[in-house]
């Protein structure tokens, strides 16, 4: 069938064509390799849970790590007998701290910066104080949570 | 073959005072090609994975023939090219090598700076030492720190939440097969366009040059000395000073005591120290990296902010900021070196 008129030509039309084929390509491939290129970033855990009797015993005035998720956590027991278990990562550029017993601080090394027994920010870059964890005790569990999340274990 | 070889005869370079710093582009060249070789045979060997890496470096430098000079020449080739693109970068700056029509030069140029530091941040992790793995904490949490898409770059640096076997196998992906190749396509762009340019001559040496010395056999000569002088400065320092390797990552130790960055993440360490925590009711950090990504940017959009040597007129406010650019590296990190 020949048209007498037509509102574009064919060299338009098959050039419109070919540009939203391409476009159509390449952005279906670029989408795709984004998805596959990103990760899944996944996510802190809400609690985790550990043996008792691994950390209750630990002398005065110490901390012992735990895996909280990737990351480091501290289960520190004062000198005066209190336990805390706080998030072991600086809140300035996330390096693990370390305590210092003879001071009674937290201490990251890579940008110097110092938390007191407390967690508090005290000295140098960090921006906020440490995370603190609670800290709950069911039968030879010992469960550390984020502040404020319902634990639930699995019934088992 | 007939075109290169007609390229070379037809080729000349000028000659006046500063001529010497043509030699740095070059060099960089060469230390580049050193760096391709030299890791190739490393990557013959070298495991990417969080469990082996460490120990696949240990049995290199401890078992393998020629393992620990290969892994040395590596490690000081890299200083070297990195500390040689410095000087290039720095000299095209204050030469004004990058005015008007030579911009995508100075564009191609600041890419492959940028693509070697990532060169040099990948490279290092890959040792899956303690201090790699806090320096690549710092750098992709400061990354991070970026309003908006901080965020984004850092999951992507990270391969996940946080730093893990994840990130060792992105970045052993970047540092032998993405980079290389960007390295390749970029590198290539950049010295055609250099060929087609021709060397820029400063401003203040237009009237004052010498004729123009023939690049073959004269320049390409001398480039060759250069290089040999280079590769027995990178072949002394390897045998003399093997650079060692720390204690294999753990996720959960504290970070090393005296814990530094590379000798070129230094300068943005000391920045990094003088911002503190708070600022304005802000993240200081976050100011920190808003401020030192603006000068970044600023420096790399250069050759457009400098009107007037574009028009080929003198332009001193842009060499105050080129020596203010200069002196702030060298400062900052001689204070994070000494201190």
């Amino acid at each position: 069938m020949k048209l007498d008129h037509s509102a574009v030509t064919r060299r338009t039309f098959l050039n419109t064509l070919l540009t939203g084929w391409a476009a159509a390509v390449a952005s279906g491939t670029l989408w795709a390799l984004i998805k596959f290129a990103f990760p899944t970033l996944g996510k802190e855990p809400d609690f985790v849970v550990l043996k008792r009797a691994d950390f209750e015993g630990i002398p005065l005035n110490s901390v012992k790590p735990f895996a909280w998720g990737g990351k480091l956590g501290l289960y520190f027991k004062k000198q005066n007998g209190t336990v805390e278990a706080l998030k072991g990562v600086c809140t300035h550029m996330e390096c693990n701290i370390t305590y210092k017993p003879d001071e009674k601080k937290f201490y990251c090394a890579c940008h110097k910066g110092w938390f007191d027994e407390n967690g508090r920010n005290i000295e140098g870059p960090p921006p906020k104080p440490l995370e603190i964890f609670d800290i709950i005790v069911e039968g030879d569990k010992l469960i550390i949570a984020k502040k404020g999340v319902k634990v639930e274990l699995p019934k088992a | 073959m007939e075109t290169l070889g007609a390229l070379a005869r037809s080729k000349t370079v000028p000659s006046h005072r500063f001529d010497v710093w043509y030699f740095a582009g070059g060099l960089t060249l060469f230390l580049f090609v050193f760096q391709f070789i030299t890791g190739m045979a490393l990557a013959l060997y070298y495991v990417p994975h969080a469990e082996h890496a460490h120990k696949s470096i240990v049995d290199i430098v401890t078992k393998l023939n020629m393992g620990w000079l290969f892994r040395s020449l590596h490690h000081w080739g890299a200083q070297l090219a990195i500390l040689v693109l410095f000087a290039h970068v720095f000299s095209t700056l204050l030469l004004k090598a990058y005015r008007k029509p030579r911009e995508l030069v100075w564009l191609t140029g600041f890419v492959m700076l940028a693509i070697s530091i990532f060169f040099g941040l990948s490279g290092y992790f890959l040792l899956w030492d303690e201090r790699a793995f806090a320096a690549v904490r710092v750098a992709t949490g400061g990354a991070g720190n970026l309003p908006l898409v901080g965020w984004v770059i850092k999951g992507f640096l990270r391969g996940g939440l946080d730093v893990t076997g994840e990130t060792l196998t992105r970045f052993y992906a970047f540092h032998v097969a993405i980079l290389p190749l960007v390295t390749i396509a970029v590198a290539g762009l950049h010295i055609l366009l250099v060929q087609i340019h021709g060397m820029s001559v400063p401003l203040s040496q237009e009237r004052k040059q010498g004729g123009p010395e023939p690049f073959f056999p004269n320049l390409f000569y001398k480039d060759l000395i250069v290089w040999l002088v280079c590769l027995g400065v990178v072949v002394t320092l390897a045998v003399l000073l093997p650079p060692e390797i720390g204690r294999k990552a753990d996720p959960l130790a504290p970070a090393p005591e005296n814990i530094k960055p590379e000798w070129y993440f230094l300068f943005l360490f000391q920045t990094l120290k003088l911002f503190p925590g708070e600022m304005l009711g802000m993240n200081g950090e976050t100011i920190a990296i808003v401020i030192i990504s603006a000068a970044i940017l600023f420096f790399f959009l250069i050759p457009f902010f400098d009107r007037r040597s574009a028009m080929g007129q003198r332009s001193p406010l842009f060499t105050w900021i080129g020596t203010f650019y200069l002196v702030y590296f060298t400062v900052m990190t001689v204070i994070g070196f000494l201190t």
